[in-house]
């Protein structure tokens, strides 16, 4: 994580270093306070967050993570109707040129009283790099978002020379970018 | 007492006024208006300069610009043409599209991630006079971005390069474009959603000055007058910027000028009230914004008006009881012939409801829109783009506008575009409408800059109230 190194060499990029995240509570969902929570939580873990807010669609998730070259995507739901909401997420992203961001999501996933194992399972097979249930211990996510981050990302900079998503071959592109977790989802449906 | 001259050189006529400036206050002495002498611009100036002043028209424009205090614009050789790439068309595309409008602009082409050969060559083909280049926030995108600036390298394009993207790469796409010449200023969404148009806004009038001007006869009138032109809409911009700053009984507005070849429509009102039950989409657009459109226009947009605006007209000529062909046959005649005015009576109305498809489309894409969604918490309204409901005064200016006896030619189309598709539009919800009855707003948008508070009193003064049927 840049932002806890201290000798940081290029100080006038300070902010634009630390890796970018996107937040946002996905669909017809109006639940803001946990949002604005994880805003706080987040910036204050060394990240640069981008929140979108209440009612935010796949696409402007995408939209933002795009312009932004962000890291991760995390998604909230807690109206019970994320199942639907999030639906192809991952697929939009594989089209729109996102190959290898980060999908996290979390919150009150499905309507009754589903195991979290059979919830969890479900949303890894849509493509989801990570699922949390509503009661998550923050600070064990963002230990686990900044090791995935290193794994998936490694040692990408930040700055000019974007390896971004995926162009040609880098030497700077460690064995690290191969090894992707279990996500890279095969496509729902 | 101060004698103040603007004149404005439009594309077929170049029109002047005189202002006497006493106790703080600005009247309109004289007006004037000539055609334009599209290969020497200079003929059409000292004409009109000549006349204000009342001096003879041999008088070489040296002893005339002594005379007055002169200010001038030009939208001459239909304006300032921009071609804007973004990233994505929701976010960094649209705010170039907007900042390129909003600087005087038309926007002639856009592109939204990689260029793409077939892209190149249009935007060789059209060779804009700016091209204005975003994409990414600071410290965000930089692949499509020096993907494009490789590909705009090795292009034949030979205009100034605005570049208003991600600042991080800001330095390597002047290396890489470094047999361009480009302009780099500050991004113009520098974060998510956060808008910053003012400084491309700035950095295109800069080169409007350098580059357009030359070469189009208008240097020697900066020298000998010494005043800098700027492109006509930017004059009426800064116009509209500043009457609520200075008329605080006029705090939103609107204007809506329709020409032979576009419309353009302003308006200054803030874009987004936020409320529990209003949820914002998109960009938040900036409080004074300006959209151009090319394809609504009653004289040389008259045939592409036909086409875009055929819903909206097929309409109209049913409830009229009309038949479509005689339109089709009118639009015909006026596109061979667009100095033509209206002869008989079914020709006026013919004007009357292609000025009303203007007035329908060009508000259709500059305002906003909400959306209702039922959600657990109840029913909340999404909105996107600009809410123009509290705006009070909507003011007509242009040839066909100016002239309106009626507030129907835009109350109509404003009242038919209430919904539109699913969409209930933020149009202004008790509008008045004025007329620009003596088409100040141009001449006193080019004295906003010395005498704000002087030509926005007598813009707001010189409007003529219009209402009811003819």
């Amino acid at each position: 994580m840049q932002p806890e190194n201290p000798s940081n060499p290029k100080p006038e990029f300070k902010n634009m270093e630390k890796d970018t995240i996107i937040l946002g509570v996905i669909g017809a969902d109006c639940h803001s306070v946990g949002n604005k929570i994880l805003e706080l939580f987040f910036t204050n873990e060394g990240f640069k967050v981008v929140n979108l807010g209440v009612m935010v669609s796949q696409q402007e998730f995408i939209n933002a993570a795009i312009e932004t070259n962000a890291r991760a995507i995390l998604v909230s739901s807690l109206y019970g109707h994320g199942e639907i909401d999030c639906q192809g997420f991952r697929d939009l992203c594989l089209e729109k040129g996102l190959d290898r961001i980060l999908l996290y999501v979390g919150g009150n996933l499905v309507v009754g009283k589903t195991p979290f194992e059979i919830v969890e399972e479900k949303f890894k097979k849509m493509g989801f790099d990570r699922v949390f249930p509503p009661d998550v211990d923050l600070k064990k996510a963002a230990e686990l978002l900044k090791q995935d981050i290193k794994e998936r990302f490694g040692s990408d900079t930040h700055t000019p020379q974007d390896k971004g998503q995926a162009r040609q071959p880098d030497n700077q592109e460690s064995e690290e970018e191969t090894r992707k977790p279990e996500t890279k989802a095969p496509r729902v449906g | 007492m101060k004698r103040i001259i603007s004149i404005d050189i439009g594309s077929t006529w170049t029109k002047g006024g005189l202002f006497i400036l006493a106790d703080k206050t600005l009247k309109l002495e004289k007006r004037q208006a000539v055609p334009t002498t599209q290969n020497n611009l200079v003929l059409g100036f000292s004409q009109v300069l000549s006349r204000l002043l009342d001096k003879d028209e041999s008088t070489p424009l040296k002893e005339l610009v002594g005379a007055a205090e002169i200010y001038f614009s030009s939208s001459a050789k239909g304006g300032l043409r921009i071609a804007a790439i973004g990233l994505v068309p929701d976010l960094t595309l649209q705010l170039a599209r907007l900042a390129a409008m909003s600087a005087g602009g038309k926007v002639i082409a856009s592109f939204a991630f990689s260029l793409t050969r077939s892209d190149l060559s249009t935007l060789e083909k059209l060779q804009p006079d700016i091209l204005l280049f975003s994409g990414g926030t600071d410290g965000g995108n930089s692949q499509y971005i020096l993907d494009n600036a490789r590909k705009l390298a090795s292009s034949t394009l030979s205009c100034p390069v605005v570049y208003a993207g991600n600042r991080a790469v800001a330095e390597q796409v002047m290396d890489l474009m470094n047999k361009k010449e480009v302009i780099v200023t500050e991004n113009l969404m520098p974060e998510v959603g956060q808008v910053n148009i003012e400084p491309v806004r700035e950095k295109i009038r800069e080169i409007f000055l350098k580059r357009i001007v030359s070469g189009r006869g208008l240097s020697e009138i900066v020298e000998l007058s010494g005043s800098q032109p700027r492109p006509t809409p930017l004059a009426v911009f800064e116009l509209i910027s500043a009457i609520p700053q200075y008329r605080t009984d006029w705090t939103d507005l609107a204007a809506i000028d329709i020409g032979g070849a576009t419309t353009d429509f302003y308006s200054n009102t803030e874009s987004y009230l936020e409320t529990d039950t209003v949820v914002l989409k998109g960009i938040r657009e900036p409080r004074v914004k300006r959209t151009v459109e090319g394809d609504l226009g009653m004289r040389v947009s008259a045939q592409s008006l036909l086409d875009s605006g055929w819903p909206y007209l097929e309409e109209r000529l049913r409830e009229l009881g009309l038949e479509a062909e005689g339109l089709k046959n009118y639009v015909d005649k006026i596109s061979s012939d667009l100095d033509y005015l209206p002869g008989s009576e079914e020709e006026r109305l013919f004007d009357r409801l292609l000025a009303e498809t203007c007035v329908y489309y060009s508000a259709l894409r500059h305002i906003g829109g909400w959306k209702e969604t039922y959600t657990p918490q109840g029913k909340v309204y999404v909105q996107t783009g600009k809410d123009l409901r509290r705006v009070r005064a909507v003011i007509g200016s242009g040839g066909f506008l100016s002239a309106a006896s009626a507030d129907e030619i835009m109350r109509f189309p404003l009242k038919k575009l209430r919904t539109y598709g699913q969409e209930r539009k933020l149009l202004p919800e008790k509008p008045e409408f004025y007329a620009d009855r003596l088409y100040l707003f141009s001449l006193l948008g080019n004295l906003v800059e010395k005498y704000p508070a002087e030509a926005a009193a007598l813009a707001v003064n010189s409007l003529e109230k219009i209402s009811g049927e003819e």
